[in-house]
């Protein structure tokens, strides 16, 4: 389906940038209370590679995400993601940044009770211009991708745990994002499930080219992630590239 | 396209159906009323619409027909010289105080004094041929059956009209009046009920056109000679309208149907909006994850248009049929309700206004489905 996406799993071809942070900052303020969550904080991603940040809760690495993917404003710095800074887009040019380029995945599956599989897949696609029959054949293979070709007339409520968050990883899947942003994947899930998404996700970054950042304080992610960012109160603590296997423990707290 | 704003108001129709119900019944309750006032307050103006004159002459000022002065029988003469003018007829009005034979007590009647010939205009709709033959008779009254327990009478009975004998001759339908009892009876036998010493000539005159949609512009040219004596002129069409329009609005009757429909639109609008918001607010985090995606706000704003829009002809669909149902039941029970065309249309605007409204309400609660709270 994608072959033109394909990307040898090479980590000696020098990788593009797909996602750069310079020097930013995010507070909240809550009554008298400023709290804040990220302080000056620089980081690129490189595209086609599936990074994780960990870290424990409250350390600001959910924030992270949503500043990365245009879905929080920054008090300062810049956020560059595909080489456009989203600090200049107005609120629907994020929106059709999103649409076009970005995929997300979220700890809760969100998926409408009314839909069936095959429809929440196919919803977003209809708002992407896509012709009705490219809409539905995208649907069909991403669902097929990760498992799912014989549940796709299900309702998410005659779906497990783990297959609804399959069905989400392929609402996302379908819009063939150059980005995908997994916020807390697999802590909603047992350890089987949890490990069938690390896969899924896994293979995305592998097959597609799909840059995968993938915030979660789950150790089994770890040794499949390419590098592996560890944050604490707003910072980055440590940062390591996976080409050997990294101790589960090492860099994760939760 | 997936029509998530059907398929999600089918799936949790449990949801939405305290919405559908409220829409409904208050598209039920305005239709009703509205059927009713139209029903009971276009009886006033049975004596225009139910006649084939096109233009009426009466007392200068005159409000709604039971209200008429008598005027100079002369100016039969005036309105016959006009050239559209191709037959005049007089039409006597006399309040009336009946007695019946039974208990009943006096009962305040309208008298109608008509023409009986068979082609006489006044009633010529309302009256059938052989009971408007009858009225030539001596003392001979035609009653309305509904009114017949009031009356106290059967057909054949005699009773007395301000002290003059009166014999029922005929019973129609059709003929109700609002705050008394239709009398009909000939122009002569209404001439000796009359007993009022200052009533010199008919109530009103009543013109038939050679050419009937001439009648405002006859109307008008009618108008403002004083020759034979205080007099002026409607069409029909205007003279019916204010009557039904003195009784709505000096009766308070107008102010209620709007009140009513006032109430109506805000309780309907506060139940549909509080049921569409607890099902955007159902939701929530699945519109904030379509927004993540990219779906605009304006997409998701229309799913919950489109649900408002359904809610609102789902209601209206069932009050309709039921409001029919009802409508034929009181019909059939001698309720006077008339729905018009533009009653109609005027309770679907209601409904879908407040659907409408509601929905906008509902859109406000989207604001909640800001992505970035998914990431807390």
């Amino acid at each position: 389906m994608h072959p033109a996406n394909l990307v040898t799993p090479s980590t000696t071809a020098a990788p593009t940038i797909a996602l750069q942070a310079e020097n930013i900052s995010k507070a909240f303020v809550s009554g008298k209370q400023r709290t804040q969550v990220l302080d000056g904080l620089s980081l690129h991603i490189d595209s086609g590679e599936l990074t994780l940040i960990s870290g424990p809760s409250g350390c600001g690495k959910s924030t992270l995400l949503a500043v990365l993917s245009g879905l929080q404003k920054i008090d300062g710095g810049r956020v560059l993601a595909l080489g456009s800074e989203l600090g200049q887009l107005d609120l629907h040019a994020l929106e059709r940044f999103r649409l076009q380029h970005t995929g997300f995945v979220f700890q809760g599956f969100n998926l409408f009770p009314a839909l069936s599989a095959f429809e929440q897949v196919e919803l977003p696609l209809n708002h992407m211009g896509l012709s009705r029959q490219e809409a539905r054949e995208r649907a069909r293979s991403s669902l097929e991708e990760v498992g799912l070709s014989h549940r796709m007339k299900l309702r998410p409520s005659e779906l497990s745990g783990g297959e609804k968050q399959r069905v989400a990883i392929a609402r996302a899947l379908a819009k063939e994002p150059e980005l995908l942003f997994a916020d807390e994947p697999t802590s909603a899930l047992d350890a089987a499930n949890g490990q069938m998404i690390i896969d899924i996700l896994h293979r995305i970054a592998r097959t597609h080219g799909t840059t995968v950042l993938c915030v979660s304080h789950d150790p089994r992610l770890v040794v499949h992630a390419d590098r592996v960012l560890a944050m604490e109160d707003g910072r980055i603590l440590s940062d390591q590239r996976n080409h050997a296997p990294v101790s589960a423990s090492k860099g994760i707290s939760s | 396209m997936v029509a998530l704003a059907r398929k999600t108001l089918v799936y949790e129709w449990r949801r939405f159906l305290p919405a559908i119900l409220a829409v409904g019944f208050a598209g039920l309750l305005q239709l009703l009323q509205l059927a009713l006032v139209l029903g009971i307050f276009g009886s006033t103006s049975l004596y225009i619409t139910g006649s084939s004159a096109d233009v009426w002459i009466g007392y200068p000022g005159t409000q709604s027909v039971g209200q008429g002065r008598s005027i100079d029988g002369d100016v039969e003469s005036r309105i016959l010289m006009d050239p559209a003018v191709q037959r005049v007829e007089p039409y006597i009005w006399v309040d009336g105080d009946w007695r019946g034979t039974t208990e009943t007590g006096g009962v305040s009647v309208f008298v109608s004094g008509i023409d009986p010939r068979a082609d006489g205009l006044m009633f010529s709709k309302a009256l059938p041929p052989d009971l408007r033959a009858r009225l030539a008779q001596p003392d001979a009254v035609v009653v309305d059956r509904s009114d017949l327990d009031q009356l106290g009478v059967g057909i054949g009975q005699t009773a007395t009209i301000n002290g003059h004998e009166v014999r029922v001759v005929g019973i129609s339908s059709g003929l109700r009046a609002l705050g008394g009892v239709n009398v009909l009876c000939s122009l002569d036998t209404a001439r000796r009920l009359d007993s009022d010493a200052e009533d010199i000539g008919p109530t009103y005159l009543v013109a038939k056109l050679r050419d009937p949609t001439q009648a405002d512009a006859v109307a008008i040219r009618l108008r403002g000679d004083t020759a034979f004596g205080p007099y002026t002129t409607w069409s029909a069409h205007h003279f019916a309208r204010l009557s039904v329009r003195y009784w709505m609005f000096d009766t308070g009757a107008g102010a209620g149907v709007l009140f009513l429909a006032g109430i109506v639109f805000l309780v309907g609008a506060v139940i549909t909006s509080q049921t569409l918001i607890a099902a955007v607010n159902g939701s929530v985090r699945e519109y904030a994850t379509l927004n993540a995606l990219g779906v605009g706000v304006g997409a998701l704003r229309r799913v919950v248009l489109e649900q408002a829009f359904w809610v609102g002809a789902l209601g209206l669909l069932g009050a309709s049929v039921l409001g029919v149902v009802l409508l034929l039941l009181a019909r059939s029970q001698n309720v006077p309700v008339v729905l018009t065309l533009p009653a109609a249309l005027g309770c679907i605007v209601l409904v879908m206004g407040l659907a409408a409204v509601s929905g906008l309400a509902a859109m406000r609660s989207l604001r909640a489905a800001d992505p970035a709270t998914l990431l807390r």
